[in-house]
């Protein structure tokens, strides 16, 4: 999956590299792979739509942006609980997909690679019924 | 400027650390790729 990662918040580079070097490098071999930047006034929190002024740190926020420097998918959840990891992978490859195709095709709830695609035009209106049922585990 | 999905990423230039070393990251870096950016409260934060 060719995608790179930045993460940002409001500490320091030096404190990016002691949290790498005691406490990710002990989770993550070889330590953290991406850019750790370093947002410390906030002001790219402020562009972005995270930073929290009353806490004077960023907001939990993801953003996937494509190759042409579009933001394709935004995620700002509050601050105890985390990411989900594999819903971000599973987004990144349906924005891929969508994009190799040329925007051509659409990927339905909880699309995944190798499932159905549903193909937009008139004809579709009121069909997707026949075509794609929905799935809950 | 303020993100929105479907309009241009806001630019940035951050000092970074990645691998022992002291950066720079920016925006420009990664045009022609796919980039996630992540933002979180904190460094030794738990979750």
């Amino acid at each position: 999956m060719d995608v790179d990662v930045v993460s940002v918040s409001v500490d320091s580079y030096y404190v990016h590299k002691m949290w790498n070097d005691n406490e990710l490098g002990q989770m993550v071999e070889g330590g953290i792979p991406y850019q750790m930047g370093a947002d410390q006034n906030g002001q790219m929190g402020r562009e972005y739509g995270v930073y929290n002024e009353t806490a004077g740190v960023e907001q939990r926020g993801r953003f996937l942006i494509d190759p042409d420097g579009i933001i394709q998918s935004v995620e700002i959840i509050g601050n105890p609980v985390g990411q989900n990891v594999n819903e971000n992978i599973r987004q990144i490859k349906a924005f891929q997909f969508i994009r190799e195709n040329n925007g051509k095709v659409a990927c339905p709830a909880s699309w995944e690679p190798g499932q159905q695609t549903l193909t937009p035009r008139p004809g579709l209106v009121g069909n997707v019924w026949k075509q794609w049922k929905p799935t809950l585990d | 400027m303020t993100a929105r999905v479907g309009q241009k990423a806001p630019d940035f230039d951050l000092p970074s650390y990645q691998k022992g070393s002291f950066k720079h990251v920016k925006l420009s870096d990664y045009a022609g790729k796919w980039l996630l950016l992540y933002f979180y409260p904190g460094d030794f934060t738990f979750v």
